[in-house]
């Protein structure tokens, strides 16, 4: 009856992916409607992601099914977020979006009835809650178990009559709400620590100093001290938003709130942290520049065999605080290849202290008997290898993992090429693993042929509308990472380049800026590409904050762009 | 006439609750720290799973009654008029009048407040409401209702719970005289001839109806036939009734507890200047705020703001002089 609920949920590169499509199509809906506000659409991204393509009950063919949870949109002016995952979720074609904000359309400038699948006219904030403990307090007469999940921003929290709601939530103990608070430091006139300070008073002009320090945050006693169960956490990290709603929805007796920090224009630099871009549209000539950027975007995983094999627990502890995007898992069986490192029940004992993603990479024989351990064992992710597959083999392992909600990966070695059987695979895969070393031990050199190897590749997974991700598998430094992301590999595993460092934060803030570096070039390439040195000079000049106009500069320099 | 009967519409309203609430699972109450005032504390005692005091919130109150509206429930929403229109507007249009699920109109709220008008008393003037008609009649798909007496207060109340839609009642403080019979049949946009006459019209709501029909008895002394209208439905307005008034009787009176800019005077002067226009006088608080008087001083508050009927008689016969 519906294609996504908590049963049906995608996997952690789906939801993703769908995060993305949403993101683009935001881009695509303000352009158009020349206003909206993308910046507070995108802070809430990966928010919206993981409700409508794992927890949220829900069919966009009926779209007042009495069962269905309710997603209230308290801070309205996103409109174009919420809107945009509507149409990826089905609700309406997404040629739909280019309506926005248009004359007879029912994607109006907030969120609106007239819009079937829309819960709550917002737009006049601070409202948002109290309808929500009005519609939790429904269900509760009415003996319903769904759920309402309620989205407020942070600036929107000045408004007193949150904190009326918050009271009668706590007075009622409307458990069946899961609130969360999008917590982008940043209001229309400045940053919330300038106009309203919620944690605590600003000073100077950096907001990314509120992140580092967590004795700062008060936000989240203000919700304690209201009688709320609060969880707090980082609202860009979908591992992070899925288990924060399990455990708010699991917790019984008094309401619920997730204060998700996030950066508001997440996932396009020049709004990032800007608050110019609260209610802004992007202009049509440097749109397809924000797409690519998007289409960019790109995450670090390290391999914790290259550390201390005989104390994992510390490493995976030293990715997670290092900020690794996702941990890569090497199991290796003795007789795929020559090591063996560890097995399924490692995993199990390992996924205990994180709910950082496990890519787990099966570099063992017959991996179709053991892959469901692995599933059960805590993977997110899942590779198996094409020298030790065919189709039917592949076939099972494929639907296990789709229907587990865990991501599907290929791997191929350096002397393989996918087989033609897998073709078919291809447009549901999420990931593919192009090895550049010979697997087996770590610490290996890159090898030089993979660049081309990708070419070819390149041709291949383009004819199979392949949209899943490359990650670039083996010697990995500083020195090839760039040329690995310009072949198109969007995940990078970092073994002794990463792990075997001192300080695991610092070498993955420098791997994350040598891609940083290139991406920024790619961009600019596509700018002067598209309108010569007067988009890149306006390229350059929407980077106001921090220090990136410069760098951004520099490269367009080198580049002989200006 | 004969001394009226007075009776207290908060206990009418709350009996009537109690009735609904029997009949009707989806009938919720909601009350904002006034609920033993507003006399539908008893509702709660009833009803507890229903019933909803949100404490000193009114905007909470709003959004809440617009939430469980929202999924089905017939919200009634009930504190002091000072409080809810004057208070809360936005979350009453934006959270209650605008968003329309399908085909319907706004969402299934009933705001019914007490303590509307100069009557009021001796809270004074901060408390005494004379703007909430005119706020609330221009906010699209709300209907108002200004209940003369008991009678209204019961069958607009059983309206209210039956028609779908956004509603504002105004109550009185006081208790109030009956001017209806238990008979009295009260249909949304119609008005009531509640005495017939030929030479002139006042159209009143609320209190003012037992002081039009004095009115009309001392001119019938002076042989003056004057038609007296309940307009307790302010909006939608009764056009038709009004332009039957304008055109036999050639002139109208209006008179109400509220500021003359924007209440049921101007909604009869808007009517009336569009179909037939005929001299008209609009009584009420002339664009002034009302202040503290005991109960038994509140008839000079009122005549302070030339709500009397002597007043009504007087402009009555002003406005014969006048007839076009």
């Amino acid at each position: 009856m519906k294609p996504c609920n908590r049963e049906m949920g995608l996997n952690y590169y789906q939801i993703k992916k769908n995060v993305l499509r949403a993101r683009k199509l935001v881009i695509k809906a303000t352009n158009s409607a020349g206003s909206g506000h993308p910046g507070g659409s995108f802070s809430m991204a990966e928010i919206l992601g993981c409700l409508f393509y794992k927890h949220l009950q829900y069919d966009p063919k009926n779209p007042t099914w009495d069962d269905r949870d309710r997603l209230i949109l308290s801070k309205g002016h996103a409109a174009p977020g919420l809107f945009s995952n509507m149409a990826v979720a089905g609700y309406f074609p997404e040629s739909e979006l280019e309506t926005l904000r248009k004359f007879g359309s029912k994607l109006q400038g907030h969120p609106d009835l007239k819009c079937p699948g829309v819960e709550f006219c917002g737009g006049s904030l601070g409202t948002g809650l109290s309808y929500s403990v009005g519609v939790a307090l429904a269900a509760k007469i009415d003996g319903k178990n769904h759920h309402i999940y309620t989205i407020m921003g942070d600036g929107e929290t000045d408004e007193g009559q949150v904190w009326e709601a918050a009271m009668t939530a706590a007075k009622y103990k409307v458990d069946n709400i899961t609130a969360f608070l999008d917590r982008n430091f940043i209001q229309q006139d400045s940053y919330t620590e300038k106009i309203m300070p919620l944690d605590e008073k600003l000073e100077g002009d950096d907001i990314s100093e509120m992140w580092k320090d967590a004795s700062r945050w008060k936000t989240g006693d203000k919700w304690r001290s209201f009688g709320w169960n609060v969880i707090e956490i980082d609202g860009h990290r979908i591992e992070q938003i899925n288990s924060a709603i399990t455990k708010a929805n699991s917790t019984k007796g008094i309401p619920s709130i997730i204060i998700a920090r996030t950066i508001k224009g997440k996932g396009v630099e020049h709004m990032e942290d800007n608050p110019q871009w609260h209610g802004k549209a992007p202009d049509s000539d440097v749109s397809p520049i924000i797409n690519l950027e998007l289409d960019s975007q790109f995450m670090i995983a390290p391999s914790i065999i290259a550390g201390d094999m005989t104390n994992l627990e510390n490493e995976v502890k030293r990715c997670v605080s290092g900020r690794a995007d996702y941990i890569h898992l090497d199991v290796m069986d003795g007789q795929f290849v020559p090591t063996k490192t560890f097995d399924h029940r490692k995993i199990q004992e390992l996924r205990s202290l994180t709910v950082i993603p496990f890519d787990s990479h099966l570099m063992i024989n017959e991996p179709v008997k053991h892959v469901r351990d692995y599933v059960e064992a805590g993977s997110d992710i899942i590779t198996v290898h094409v020298e030790v597959c065919d189709e039917s083999s592949f076939g099972e392992i494929h639907d296990l993992l789709k229907q587990s909600q865990v991501g599907v990966g290929l791997a191929i070695n350096p002397d393989t090429d996918l087989p033609e059987w897998s073709y078919k695979f291809i447009p549901t895969l999420d990931q593919l693993i192009v090895m550049s070393v010979v697997p087996g031990k770590s610490g290996q050199k890159y090898i030089e042929e993979t660049h081309g190897k990708m070419i070819r590749l390149n041709t291949v997974l383009n004819e199979h509308n392949f949209s899943g991700c490359i990650e670039a598998d083996g010697g990995v430094t500083l020195d090839n990472i760039d040329s690995c992301f310009v072949d198109g590999a969007r995940s990078f595993v970092g073994g002794s380049a990463i792990i075997g460092k001192q300080d695991v934060r610092s070498a993955i803030r420098d791997f994350r800026n040598q891609v940083l570096k290139t991406k920024r070039k790619i961009l600019l390439d596509k700018a002067n590409e598209l309108g010569g040195s007067t988009l890149v000079k306006k390229w350059i000049g929407l980077h106001v904050v921090g220090e990136k106009q410069e760098q951004i500069k520099k490269i367009a320099e080198e580049a002989g762009y200006l | 006439m004969n001394p009226p009967i007075m009776t207290d519409m908060r206990s009418e309203y709350s009996k009537t609750l109690i009735e609904l609430g029997r009949e009707n699972p989806n009938i919720v109450v909601l009350g904002a720290d006034t609920t033993d005032s507003l006399k539908t504390s008893g509702f709660g005692k009833i009803f507890p799973n229903r019933f909803f005091n949100v404490g000193i919130a009114e905007a909470n109150l709003v959004s809440l009654s617009a939430g469980l509206a929202a999924s089905g429930k017939i919200s009634f929403a009930s504190t002091y008029a000072i409080f809810l229109p004057g208070r809360a507007v936005d979350q009453i249009r934006n959270g209650i009048a605008y968003p329309s699920p399908g085909n319907k109109k706004g969402l299934n709220v009933k705001l019914v407040v007490s303590h509307g008008g100069l009557s009021v008393g001796p809270d004074g003037g901060s408390h005494q409401q004379i703007e909430d008609i005119a706020i609330m009649r221009v906010i699209p798909n709300f209907r108002v209702f200004i209940p003369a007496d008991t009678f209204a207060v019961s069958k607009l109340t059983r309206l209210m719970a039956n028609e779908y839609g956004p509603f504002y009642m105004r109550m009185a403080r006081s208790n109030t005289p009956v001017v209806h019979s238990e008979s009295q049949d009260f249909q949304i946009g119609k008005g009531i001839t509640i005495r017939d006459g030929s030479d002139c019209t006042i159209a009143a709501c609320g209190i003012t109806v037992r002081m039009a029909l004095e009115a009309a008895e001392s001119l019938q002394q002076e042989g003056i036939s004057c038609r007296v209208l309940d307009m307790f439905s302010v909006k939608p307005i009764d056009a038709e009734l009004l332009e039957k008034a304008a055109r036999e009787t050639g002139g109208i009176v209006t008179c109400e507890e509220h500021n003359i800019l924007g209440g049921m005077g101007s909604a009869v002067a808007e009517s009336v200047s569009e179909r037939y226009p005929v001299p008209i006088k609009r009584i009420g608080a002339q664009d002034m705020f009302g202040e503290s008087a005991r109960d038994n001083e509140i008839s000079l508050l009122l005549e302070k703001h030339g709500i009397t009927s002597f007043n009504m008689a007087k402009q009555v016969k002003e406005i014969r002089s006048r007839k076009l």
